[in-house]
């Protein structure tokens, strides 16, 4: 089948001018009329009882207009799992117990930031300190406290998978390994910290801006935990500088800036500094994590037991999602028969860990890919070798969870294996230099509805008019990765209009069609990308009567909507611009608009996702045995994602994807002292690779037709982050001798594995 | 944490700026290129009402070079400006390596060697090639003017001998012998854009026979005050510079330092980076020395 022009173009974001000369607008940026200043104050201790709060001089502090506590709010729980009731955890602001340092207590609205940050100081809270708990091991020992009352042991979801007779299989196997791993926090960092605007109207409505992946998501949450039906909150969204994951949920300063602004009739805004972010925001979950695998003598996966301790934090976030997730990670890569999964979400008294680019892939991926490269040594078989004997192959099954319906794993690693020269460099090994391998598949979507949306998953609305132009409205959230691109490439490419011809609406849940969950799981594409098609098919429909009527056209035709035209596929001299056809069927509509809605909800796709990328990643690094400082030299990818929609923006996504790789892998890492509070707080001490120290890189596109994709499209934003721990892993393993099972890689721990220090 | 409202005063002489102290004294701080001071009143309390900018006093941002003199750093000279400088690159390769690769090139371009000096941070860059060679501050009040030599100025972490009506006008850096080489190696987590977790700066000089006439070892992050290393640069004074005495001497900086644990890496791996750089330090000053006489 062949693709329209525009789709598989280097198209730049239409959005990047305004971004890189400083014109968008972020939340931030907006000041309204008489707006106050919102300021969280926050627990400074990581368990405690509030036993006592007094306001009172916050209050008389000349300038502050209102100073709120738990105690005044509805107090209705919320979370994003509302199909789970009991898995929604989280209060607004505290009302009996602090679980960790950062927990919000109060908020206060001033005239002014710096008032407001006074009359925080002056809030008196008298706590009851609770022993508090900082690993999972400790969460789940008997008689651990307990951090919430409603989940005994500390575990808020268990999740199990199991399929084929594990047992025998281990039994009889030729070789079995078992390994245990452990990976640690890193945090989004996104370069916008979040920041949110309320205005309230009518008593009783409230309009909230905020830097968000999910304004369906937040409206509605926002709306229970007011105490408001759901038509009463607007949510819109400006300019989102990134969120990967760290933006979607209903957060405190959302629900306070909304509260404030209808109590005190003035608009109000939060905005959190990157100190806040990096010592009270979401991040990535740590995990503990073991597995034990069994080989046939050839290399055929016989069975895995993957057993993971989510280090949950103080509340659910998005880690019940993780959990499910974890599991099916386990076993979508290989085609193996006997498999058990056993994830726990466990609280303990941290900073909340949530959903983060990858969602549970990339620590058991880490744990996964590394043990592929251990057996592959022990079994005596190249580990390219040892997956391609285990690989999964189009039409293949992941048990319990779908048939792939497109798959080049296969040739993904026949193609990373010919780029980076890995059978030559295998070789001839230089000294110091080392050569390793991470693999990844993801979901483009999910199929679950833990939201428990009525409505469908996505949903786009197409209007064109009478001058040639097209109106999209979609819910769909861009904060970075180019669905206002991407969509209007999609949009363009089904009806024929120019993508400069199309104005997109994209920020406001009163003006756009319900529903979206919102920016995650790699869903944007896929699943807003049908809607578009659907939508625009329709208004197809509305225009084909009158190229019909015109031409006086046997049925059998076919029509073609390609370069703002309209015209008859086998005869193209029958012909009309867009802006005549729109023209004339308004005319023949007596005025009536064409506008038409598309959606997509996956249907007969299993549980989990309608498609499945795949992808390999070879990292070649430098190891200095002297200082233990690895040296990324480059890194090679290859990887299936359907057919691209905008080449360039795939090639963001992996040069993002090996950035925050790179990250994770060497240098990241949230630093808690005994106490639960964070010991690094800004980006000095938060080390986060720079462009500076980006390697080089190579990558394939291996290009398959998703049948369920747009225009054969699958995703290519989250996938691309989870082979490169494990590669660089494997590659330092290859280097100097040290197989790094716990996360991150410091120099530290490689002199200390080759016996330079203790 | 929000910044508290002050004033900057602009004065264009050395005279103007001492008044301006002393007539304000407490309550006021010298501003040259704010990259710490300014981060000190945003994040961590510090209070001035009035700030005295160096920026437009003239004649303090010069930097020059003359064989009879050696090096004069102006004070309020930029640490980019330093860095390129071609007198500063010819004769002091340690120091124009520290001012290139610190912090980021905004933080470069603004900050000063002076404020780096006087921060007094235990990982300032350029303290350990100045401490190596031989570095002296000049330090002017009302009443008059003193030398202060950079080995007695550093007293402990963000503490200077530098009494607060003072200011550096200059730094004095004297020329270098012949048949002398000099080198700075730091390491941190990220390659670029980082402060030091370790560095190491080392200068040797050698007789006509190719002795050691003088070696000087300077260490940054790993003691309360950057710090020179005596014992291996007695060591190495007056003996023939091969490969086994240069490991031995490397190795003997560990004795010298008193790291502390701390986010950015643990005391056990500075001691470790200590030998490690101090030993790439020296070879590199050998190879450059003897390159030199040649």
């Amino acid at each position: 089948m062949k693709n329209p022009r525009i789709i598989g173009q280097s198209i730049p974001r239409l959005d990047a001018p305004d971004k890189a000369t400083g014109r968008a607008i972020y939340t931030d940026d907006i000041k309204l009329p008489g707006m106050l200043y919102g300021k969280l104050l926050r627990s400074p201790l990581a368990h405690a009882r509030i036993k006592r709060i007094d306001v009172a001089k916050a209050r008389a502090l000349p300038g502050v207009k209102d100073v709120i506590i738990g105690a005044d709010t509805p107090q209705v729980k919320y979370g994003n799992w509302r199909l789970v009731p009991g898995s929604q955890d989280e209060l607004p602001l505290a009302v009996d117990k602090v679980r960790f340092v950062g927990d919000e207590v109060a908020a206060v609205a001033a005239l002014d930031p710096e008032t407001a940050e006074r009359a925080c100081a002056l809030i008196e809270v008298e706590y009851e300190e609770l022993p508090a708990i900082f690993t999972v091991e400790e969460a789940i020992a008997e008689g651990a406290p307990l951090i919430h009352d409603e989940s005994p042991g500390n575990v808020s979801l268990v999740r199990k998978i199991a399929y084929g007779d594990l047992d025998q299989m281990f039994a009889q196997a030729h070789y079995v390994r078992e390994d245990t791993f452990k990976v640690h926090a890193v945090q989004h960092a996104y370069l916008e910290p979040c920041a949110c605007v309320a205005q309230a109207e009518e008593g009783s409505r409230v309009t909230l801006w905020t830097s968000t992946q999910v304004p369906y998501i937040v409206q509605c949450l926002l709306a229970s935990t007011l105490g408001l039906p759901e038509n009463n909150v607007r949510v819109m969204k400006v300019a989102v500088g990134g969120g990967f994951g760290g933006k979607m949920e209903l957060r405190p300063w959302e629900f306070c800036a909304a509260f404030l602004a209808l109590r005190t009739g003035r608009p109000l805004k939060f905005t959190l500094t990157r100190s806040d972010e990096l010592a009270f925001g979401r991040r990535r979950h740590p995990m503990s994590i073991y597995s034990k695998v069994a080989f046939s003598k050839e290399g055929k996966l016989l069975a895995k037991d993957f057993q993971v301790l989510l280090d949950g934090g103080a509340y659910n976030a998005m880690g019940p999602t993780a959990t499910y997730l974890c599991g099916t990670f386990g076993n979508m890569l290989y085609n193996f028969p006997a498999y058990r999964y056993l994830g726990q979400h466990v609280y303990t008294n941290k900073p909340p860990a949530s959903a983060m680019r990858g969602f549970g892939a990339p620590q058991a991926a880490f744990a996964a890919e590394t043990q592929m490269n251990l057996a592959a040594q022990e079994l005596g078989l190249d580990p390219i070798d040892l997956r391609l004997i285990n690989a999964m192959q189009t039409g293949d099954e992941i048990p319990e969870v779908a048939t792939i319906s497109s798959c080049g794993f296969k040739e993904s690693l026949t193609k990373v294996r010919q780029i980076s020269g890995w059978d030559l460099k295998r070789k001839d090994k230089k000294p110091g230099r080392g050569l390793g391998i991470g693999c990844f598949s993801f979901i483009s979507g999910g199929v679950f509805n833990w939201f428990n949306t009525k409505y469908n998953f996505s949903a786009a609305e197409v209007k064109v008019f009478e001058d040639g132009t097209a109106q999209l409205a979609c819910m769909a959230c861009d904060i970075g990765q180019g669905p206002d691109t991407v969509l209007r490439q999609i949009l363009s490419a089904e009806l024929g209009v120019s993508i400069e011809k199309i104005r997109l609406i994209s920020m406001d849940t009163a003006a756009t069609p319900k529903a979206d969950l919102g920016t995650w799981g790699s869903r944007v594409t896929l699943m807003n990308g049908n809607a578009v098609i659907q939508a625009a098919g329709k208004i197809k429909d509305m225009l084909a009567p009158v190229l019909f009527s015109q031409f006086d056209l046997n049925q059998i035709h076919d029509l073609a909507f390609e370069d703002d035209k309209v015209f008859v596929r086998a005869n193209p001299k029958r012909s009309m611009s867009l802006a005549e056809c729109v023209y004339k069927a308004l005319k023949g509509r007596r005025g009536e608009p064409l506008t038409a809605r598309g959606y997509y909800t996956p249907r007969n796709k299993g549980l989990v996702s309608p498609a499945f990328s795949f992808g390999a990643q070879v990292a070649e690094v430098e190891v200095d045995a002297d200082t233990g400082l690895t040296k990324v030299v480059k890194m090679y990818t290859a990887h299936d994602c359907g057919v691209p929609i905008n080449k360039m923006s795939v090639e963001g996504q992996l040069e993002g994807a090996v950035q925050m790789g790179l990250g994770y892998t060497l240098m990241e890492n949230l630093i808690l002292d005994q106490q639960g509070r964070t010991l690094n707080t800004t980006f000095l001490d938060y080390k986060m690779p720079t462009a500076q120290d980006m390697p080089p890189g190579e990558s394939v596109d291996v290009d398959t037709y998703e049948p369920e994709g747009p225009f054969g499209a699958k995703e290519a934003g989250e996938g691309l982050a989870i082979p490169t721990a494990p590669a660089i892993a494997h590659a330092v393993y290859e280097a100097c001798g040290y197989r790094c099972k716990e996360l991150p890689i410091t120099p530290e721990k490689v002199l200390r594995a080759l016996g330079k220090i203790k | 944490m929000a910044m508290p409202h002050f004033t900057v005063h602009q004065p264009k002489t050395l005279e103007q700026a001492l008044d301006l102290l002393s007539r304000h004294r407490s309550g006021v701080k010298l501003l040259a290129g704010g990259t710490d001071l300014l981060m000190k009143m945003r994040q961590a309390g510090l209070k001035a009402e009035h700030l005295v900018s160096l920026n437009r006093v003239e004649g303090l941002r010069t930097i020059s070079y003359r064989d009879e003199d050696g090096l004069v750093i102006g004070g309020a000279a930029r640490l980019a400006d330093v860095g390129r400088h071609p007198g500063v690159a010819q004769h002091y390769p340690a120091l124009a390596h520290a001012c290139s690769v610190m912090a980021t090139p905004q933080i470069r371009n603004m900050g000063t060697v002076a404020g780096n000096l006087v921060n007094a941070a235990p990982s300032a860059d350029t303290a350990a090639p100045l401490l190596a060679y031989g570095a002296s501050l000049v330090a002017v009040e009302r009443g008059g003017r003193r030398q202060i030599k950079l080995q007695d100025f550093f007293r402990g972490p963000g503490l200077s001998v530098l009494e607060p009506l003072e200011i550096v006008e200059a730094i004095r850096v004297p020329a270098p012998p012949a048949r002398c080489g000099s080198a700075y190696e730091r390491l941190s987590a990220r390659s670029q854009v980082d402060i030091a977790a370790v560095g190491v700066a080392g200068l040797l000089n050698l007789d006509l026979e190719g002795r050691v006439l003088r070696c000087r070892l300077a260490l940054g992050a790993v003691a309360p005050t950057p710090v020179r290393c005596l014992e291996a640069e007695q060591m190495l004074e007056g003996q023939a510079p091969d490969e086994a005495l240069l490991m031995r001497a490397g190795a003997s900086c560990v004795r010298s330092c008193q790291p502390i644990d701390d986010v950015r890496a643990s005391a056990a791996f500075r001691r470790a980076m200590v030998q490690v750089l101090a030993q790439r330090v020296l070879k590199r000053c050998l190879a450059l020395a003897q390159g030199g006489a040649s």
